[in-house]
């Protein structure tokens, strides 16, 4: 147990992304409202790209441009390019899945009246 | 020219999916013959495809000309050529359906329908042919989206449906992403021929196995594996006739054969230690799975909600097959996951004919309803037989070869859920037959529209694909298990 806390608190970030994570999808279990459910699910998706971008963290490291001129090449001092890469287009799908879930709700709203999940589940008995 | 087929395949479907909603703003009647020209040109540069890998071996496709590690690699194999073959095709068939079932969906919004068909087939051409697990993961993720917006323009019910569809959906990538950045904290490789080289060394790793096992839930959620497929019979059931087959003939599926492309290619399978463990979860979530959708399946008054259960309990079949990691188990799977394509795609083919021609919902409405037409019932029938897994459609071989499997393996259990499996099917369609042949009798069939052509020709091809898997199931094999037989099993 001792150890277990000892690593968790070595890696802050991790824990955030544990912490994230978690309330994300406690969020989109719990709520009734479909809009809250979908604030959940934003969640679980930034959590994710959070965890990316902390594998792809480096202290002391810069942009990976080799400017001319520069001193000899040292892969320590640059950052590794592909996680925020990844991240990017990581983050352009979560916009996506988000726009076409906001039309959704938004269909579910002008042809139910409600964004409860109760309630709407009540009119389609 | 040859190499450069396999881009071709995607590209096709994509740029008609983007011209689409201009051609159908100047003229809506444009939308049909148009979608229809880019599958058909898929399906043809699909099928080249699938000769030219097969007659001069598999092809990896660098984009732009950057090898991988750095570019991104597209990975033709026989496996990955027959399923895109199988998907644009099926695209094709789906679509002469889709415009000629007299589905209100599809006349009132022609151009998100064709514009979102052609998006979904570029996506699941792109996730099937992809080298990589992050282009997995951006394809699926098109496939997804496309996907929820079709089960959702049939308005209704079905925008719930959707909804919930769209939850667990992007929960399920959610977790496959985490799954691929655990793997790329571990190896540093996002490439599957990379990964393959790393990822056996690294099977005690917890990061690979937390990585592995967040993968599996996600594809699980992907592919309705039991537990995860609460969204599937209500999408399929509540979504737009035209749109459906598609749907279930493909989308499961495809994330299925991902699934087995990190099971045994990126995790080199049997040879390496420490994956039994994987093995057996994979082998008794498919025992869950195939029974109890079966016997789920078994109490569905709803023809619709019946095929979906169906379709469950077969991806249960697939996950015993691939867990019994042996070759006769991973050729049988992957052969029965192009036959599961079909027959999903048949079947709810037929169920949208019948709410729309005849207006059979239920098995009830079954037993009341006169259905003579050969193309209808014919096709029925060869589907109801590869459901159940009767020679000679390729259900049979393919579930014998599972069978096979199971027994190789020395695990009895697994051959029982097998058996189990195939005598509740053959149960509720037994039951479903009888209903439709004893159905109406004695009157004659009311006077109908005759059926178009379309219709027609899209049953007769689907029977026929059918049937030829199961005539030609030797050739099939054999050459999947040649692709396959590089791979330490």
């Amino acid at each position: 147990m001792h150890e277990f806390l000892d690593a968790a608190l070595h890696r802050p970030n991790l824990v955030a992304f544990v912490v994230l994570l978690l309330w994300g999808l406690y969020i989109t279990v719990t709520h009734h409202n479909l809009v809250k459910k979908l604030i959940g699910l934003y969640l679980v998706q930034t959590s994710v790209i959070f965890f990316l971008v902390t594998t792809g963290a480096k202290q002391g490291a810069t942009v990976p441009v080799i400017l001319e001129g520069a001193a000899e090449f040292t892969a320590d001092a640059y950052v590794n390019p592909l996680p925020q890469v990844l991240t990017l287009t990581a983050i352009v799908v979560q916009i996506a899945t988000l726009g076409v879930s906001l039309g959704l709700v938004s269909r579910i709203y002008r042809r139910f009246g409600s964004l409860d999940e109760d309630l709407i589940l009540d009119k389609l008995e | 020219m040859i190499e450069q087929l396999p881009a071709l395949v995607f590209a096709v479907p994509l740029t008609t999916a983007i011209c689409m909603p201009v051609a159908g703003h100047v003229r809506k009647s444009v939308c049909r013959p148009l979608a229809l020209a880019a599958a058909s040109a898929m399906a043809v540069l699909s099928v080249a495809s699938l000769w030219a890998v097969v007659s001069h071996g598999s092809v990896r496709y660098s984009f732009s000309g950057w090898a991988p590690p750095i570019g991104i690699e597209w990975l033709a194999d026989p496996v990955a050529a027959v399923m895109a073959a199988g998907v644009s095709v099926l695209g094709v068939l789906c679509l002469l359906y889709g415009g000629a079932v007299g589905d209100r969906t599809h006349d009132r919004h022609p151009v998100p329908y064709y514009t979102m068909v052609l998006l979904l087939l570029a996506g699941l051409s792109g996730a099937v042919y992809a080298g990589d697990l992050f282009n997995i993961f951006v394809f699926l993720e098109v496939v997804s989206l496309s996907a929820y917006a079709l089960v959702a323009v049939q308005g209704g019910r079905a925008l719930v449906s959707a909804f919930r569809y769209l939850l667990m959906g992007t929960l399920g990538t959610a977790f496959y992403l985490l799954g691929v950045g655990y793997f790329y904290a571990a190896t540093g490789a996002l490439n599957i021929a990379d990964l393959a080289q790393q990822v056996p060394g690294l099977l005690g790793s917890k990061a690979v196995m937390a990585g592995l096992i967040f993968m599996l839930v996600g594809l699980a959620i992907k592919m309705a594996l039991m537990p995860l497929h609460g969204w599937l019979p209500d999408a399929y059931g509540d979504g737009p006739t035209a749109a459906v087959p598609l749907l279930a003939g493909l989308v499961t599926k495809v994330a299925l054969l991902i699934w087995v492309r990190i099971l045994f290619w990126v995790m080199a399978a049997g040879e390496s230690q420490g994956t039994a463990g994987i093995f057996m979860l994979v082998s008794s979530l498919g025992m869950l799975a195939s029974v109890a959708g079966a016997c789920i399946a078994l109490r569905q008054r709803n023809l619709k909600r019946m095929f979906a259960y169906g379709g469950i309990s077969h991806i249960g079949l697939v996950m015993i097959g691939i867990g019994q990691a042996n070759q006769t188990g991973l050729t049988g799977a992957v052969y029965y996951l192009l036959n599961d394509a079909v027959m999903q795609c048949a079947l709810f083919a037929l169920a949208g004919l019948a709410v729309h021609r005849y207006g059979v919902r239920t098995l009830d409405d079954a037993g009341r309803a006169a259905i003579r037409s050969p193309w209808v019932m014919g096709t029925f029938v060869v589907a109801a037989l590869g459901m159940v897994g009767l020679p000679p459609t390729g259900g049979f071989f393919g579930k014998l070869r599972i069978l096979l499997a199971a027994l190789e393996a020395g695990n009895p259990l697994a051959a029982g859920a097998v058996i189990v499996t195939t005598l509740v099917t053959l149960g509720y369609f037994a039951r479903l037959l009888e209903r439709l042949v004893r159905g109406g009798s004695g009157e004659p069939e009311p006077e109908r529209a005759k059926m178009p052509w379309t219709l027609r020709a899209a049953m007769a091809a689907l029977a026929a694909a059918m049937l030829a898997l199961g005539i030609w199931n030797d050739p099939i094999l054999e050459a999947l298990t040649t692709a396959t037989g590089g791979l330490a099993i």
